[in-house]
């Protein structure tokens, strides 16, 4: 039963990592077709931001008030993201409109450019953020111990959940966001700037990226590859999203797919094989996908292959 | 066997899309040899009912049965959308969709009855009967020209032509124009009626349009949808008479 | 003269590259140029193999699939299996000792045998391969999806496959093997080296010929109706699916063959061939070298992975990572016909466009 708590404890901490990715994902899929790869380092870039934003708070301050360099650094992480993002959206996605292939693939590669920058800035070898003293240590409840960071990531997730489904459903940006979604040509008559709602979007999937790897700083070392790791999860939530939930870019769907993934490798490593397991989850998408015989799309009527 | 005189009978189709109908309850026979026009103001359902014939769509209930020249009569609904073409029913789709990287004549090639297996694409080259087909069909829609032009490269109205060629070239049973017309100029409409009545001695035409214009140059029966129903069914002139059909349709100054 | 050029240009360039490879063991035999470079020419042979089963599926059919490490992988793990067992005598290995068996397990005895070892390279990706592509393509799954589903089936594959390290010695591989032909290392095994250097050639040469008199016949044609208009294939009353399914099957057993033949050359092959990056590198190559084009997909392969191997040492080692990632990022962007798409299409327009400028004297909008 103990066990079994903080399996689900770590279970929800790291799906909470996973929703912050995949959110990012899903939301530039569902407006704008496009995947992107470099997405995972993105979180990385997010990781190395406090790394960063850590050296340079113990350099300048005294011992005890350097801690506040992780509440500093998750915005730096989101705007670094989101700068990159938006140069990302204008530089290379925007003329790949229609492409969705190729622009996945010009993602990729930006992404090894990135991950090459990061091993010439940083070097191969893994660094590490010590996490600060308010989240070292943990509560222990009936033989449980719930990790402070972990708590915290938790927290944060949510927090930030609740701003996107703000931006989402309650902002005039957030409008003109699911309009373009919905109907783009239409959203365009109506006097909706599509281009910049696109490039906003994608910032923003890129600065949740950025908030994503402030939480992976906490769990663990920081190298180049270390969005790779979390990205697969968040693939896979996605495509859990688009087949059961058969939506795309839909908050409920992006938590319950992240939810499910990350829950189902945390609870599989503990009791059985994770990569068994996941091979499982796959499975069950492929015979899901057998249930929708018309596709995961039902093509327009008067066209076909636009 | 069956001397059956209609092709296609439409028994009782209803489709229903998250709720709202697009068709209630449709019952319309297709004769055979005959150009059947399906008209109506946007919305009517026309373009729904083609997608349920080719099985785009799947019908919420009723069916549709098809009697095949010197054929067993066969139930087209449940039916895979490639048999159904393979069967004999072509449709021409109202966005010209034809293969723009390939030449006119690959895309006729493409098209040709037969031969859909994957051996036969690697190991059978079209026969000289065949290619003889394809000119005579080329010539019939204007395009014996343009054989070996990218289909890419071709007006709109010659993609619309060569969709249509594409469908002749199977020798179809019946053929579905979807708004054959759209886009296109006064002659070049005109040639487009004249290509369908040609057609017409060959197999059963089912066309969509707006162009009254074109209807009464081609028309041989017509059948008007109004908000998922059939308003009423027959000759040009009887429809063109009938106060309903002016007050939904025609009179709404739908003349264009 | 030029007709015959644009025809045949294809044909006459795999023509040029398949001479210089056949010279180059000559050059060997003269100490002009060390074993190594020969055998590195070898991996590229069979990266060449790869690019072309790729191009199949994703130049001609637009189906981005990355799955093809895992069918490259496949194939050089069962190729590397026959060998690792023809170098221990038949007896089990070291990896499985310590993985707890004391016999050979039931999966590696099929590979006692050179011809079932043969046939089992290309028969299990192609079943693989056949039975995820029946499932998917039968769905209709497509585009953006189909690339995500393969992306996260290659990388469950890769992580099972580390699992399972009592059959696979999981990260580390299979290692220390001697080529089909025997042991290729030093100057007094030039024979065997020659002999698997001009055979791997001649593979390629199949493989070439293969694809090209596929995407000749009206096959290929339907291949590219697939890519540009699917839903059209079907109303033209084409099992699209059907069609699909063969293909991939197609390019995953050609991916396997190319593993095969870099396991002969490599004398190892680990997991991190099966890894969605390797998958995507091998996309780089054709994508580089011109999709759409069978010898694009050979041309990509060899200059990509050429240059790689002389520029990826010391200092530039940094510098190589950037390179191909801009490299990659600009031909999509800009390039989409690749090199060879460059020379036959873009190069000429332009020209032309230059030519009547000048002739004009006037502005002439160039469209590149």
């Amino acid at each position: 039963m103990e066990q079994f708590v903080s399996t689900l404890f770590n279970g929800l901490s790291l799906s909470s990592i996973i929703l912050l990715t995949s959110l990012g994902l899903s939301i530039t899929f569902g407006l704008m077709r496009v995947i992107n790869m470099a997405h995972g380092e993105f979180v990385m870039i997010g990781a190395y931001m406090t790394y960063v934003t850590q050296q340079i708070f113990t350099s300048i301050l005294p011992e005890g008030a350097s801690d506040i360099y992780y509440i500093i650094s998750i915005p730096v992480a989101f705007v670094t993201g989101f700068i990159l993002g938006s140069l990302l959206e204008k530089f290379v996605i925007s003329r790949l409109y229609g492409r969705e292939i190729d622009s996945l693939l010009a993602t990729w590669g930006i992404s090894l450019i990135l991950q090459q920058a990061a091993r010439s800035i940083f070097g191969t070898q893994g660094v590490n953020v010590t996490a600060p003293a308010f989240l070292q240590g943990g509560i222990t409840i009936g033989g449980c111990t719930f990790s402070f960071n972990r708590i915290f990531i938790i927290f944060l997730v949510l927090f930030c959940l609740l701003i996107v489904w703000v931006i989402m459903y309650k902002s005039n940006f957030g409008k003109q966001m699911r309009a373009v979604m919905q109907n783009r040509p239409m959203a365009q008559c109506m006097g909706i700037n599509s281009r910049r709602v696109d490039n906003i979007t994608f910032a923003l999937g890129s600065g949740l990226a950025g908030i994503a790897g402030c939480s992976v700083a906490l769990l663990g070392s920081i190298d180049s590859t270390v969005g790779q790791s979390y990205i697969a999860n968040s693939f896979m939530a996605v495509v859990l999203m688009a087949v059961v939930l058969g939506g795309v870019g839909k908050l409920a769907g992006a938590v319950l797919g992240s939810t499910i993934i990350g829950s189902a490798s945390i609870f599989t490593e503990n009791y059985t094989s994770s990569t068994i397991a996941k091979a499982i989850v796959l499975l069950i998408v492929i015979i899901f996908l057998q249930k929708r015989p018309q596709g995961l799309f039902v093509i327009k009527s008067r066209s076909l292959d636009e | 066997m069956t001397s059956n005189e209609n092709v296609l009978e439409i028994k009782n189709i209803s489709v229903c899309f998250d709720g709202f109908y697009a068709l209630t309850d449709i019952r319309t026979n297709v004769k055979r040899n005959t150009i059947h026009f399906y008209i109506g103001p946007n919305g009517a359902g026309k373009t729904t009912l083609l997608d349920i014939i080719c099985a785009k769509t799947k019908p919420t209930s009723g069916n549709i049965m098809y009697y095949p020249k010197d054929k067993e009569a066969k139930r087209l609904t449940g039916m895979k959308e490639y048999k159904i073409v393979r069967e004999g029913i072509g449709r021409k789709f109202q966005v010209p969709s034809v293969f723009v990287n390939l030449t006119v004549l690959d895309n006729m090639i493409l098209s040709i009855k037969g031969h859909k297996g994957i051996i036969d694409s690697i190991f059978k080259k079209p026969s000289k009967k065949d290619l003889e087909d394809i000119d005579k069909v080329l010539k019939k829609v204007g395009l014996i020209d343009k054989k070996d032009e990218c289909a890419g490269s071709l007006a709109h109205g010659q993609k619309q032509w060569l969709e249509i060629g594409m469908q002749l070239v199977q020798k179809p049973e019946i053929i579905m124009l979807d708004e054959p017309a759209a886009g296109m100029g006064k002659p070049e409409t005109f040639r487009t009626g004249e290509i369908s009545k040609e057609i017409k001695k060959e197999c059963t035409v089912i066309v969509i349009e707006h162009d009254m214009d074109f209807v009464k140059q081609a028309a041989d029966i017509v059948t008007v949808l109004h908000e998922g129903k059939i308003l009423m069914e027959g000759d040009i002139n009887d429809v063109l008479a009938d106060k309903t059909v002016q007050a939904v349709y025609l009179g709404r100054g739908g003349e264009g | 003269m030029n007709k015959l050029l644009k025809k045949q240009g294809s044909n006459i360039c795999f023509g040029v590259i398949v001479l210089i490879l056949a010279v180059m063991p000559l050059l060997y035999l003269r100490g002009v140029m060390n074993g190594s470079t020969i055998s590195f020419l070898g991996k590229c042979i069979a990266f060449a193999v790869a690019a072309m089963g790729i191009d199949m599926i994703w130049g001609y059919t637009g189906i981005l699939s990355l799955g093809h490490g895992l069918y490259f992988a496949l194939g050089g793990y069962a190729m590397a299996m026959y060998l690792k067992l023809q170098s221990t005598g038949g007896k089990i290995t070291d990896f499985m000792h310590t993985g707890g068996f004391t016999e050979l397990p039931l999966v590696w005895k099929p590979f006692l045998n050179l011809p079932l070892s043969l046939l089992l390279i290309m028969l299990v990706p192609g079943v693989v391969a056949g039975l995820i592509g029946y499932f998917i393509f039968k769905s209709r799954v497509k585009g953006v999806y189909f690339f995500i589903i393969s992306q996260v089936l290659t990388w469950a594959a890769y992580s099972i496959f580390i699992a399972l390290s009592p059959y696979t010695n999981g990260n580390v591989g299979i290692t220390e093997i001697k080529s089909i032909f025997g042991s290729i290392k030093g100057s007094s095994n030039i024979g065997n080296m020659l002999l698997l250097f001009y055979v791997a050639l001649l593979i390629m040469i199949l493989i070439y010929a293969l694809c090209r008199f596929l995407v000749n016949r009206k096959f290929g044609k339907l291949l590219i109706a697939i890519r540009d208009g699917e839903n059209r294939t079907y109303f033209s009353g084409y099992r699209v699916s059907n069609y699909k399914t063969f293909v991939y099957v197609l390019s995953a057993v050609i991916a396997a063959i190319a593993g095969a033949i870099f396991v002969n050359f490599n004398g190892s092959i680990t997991p991190s061939q099966m890894t969605i990056s390797y998958s995507i590198t091998m996309v780089i190559w054709v994508a580089i070298g011109g999709r759409g084009t069978i010898i694009g997909a050979v041309i990509g392969a060899f200059l990509i992975n050429l240059s790689e191997y002389n520029l990826s040492s010391g200092a530039m080692v940094e510098i190589w990572q950037y390179i191909i990632g801009a490299v990659f990022c600009i031909t999509i962007l800009f390039f989409k016909g690749g090199i060879v798409g460059f020379v036959k299409d873009q190069l000429p327009a332009f020209i032309a466009s230059r030519k009547r400028k000048k002739n004009k004297g006037e502005e002439v909008p160039t469209k590149a």
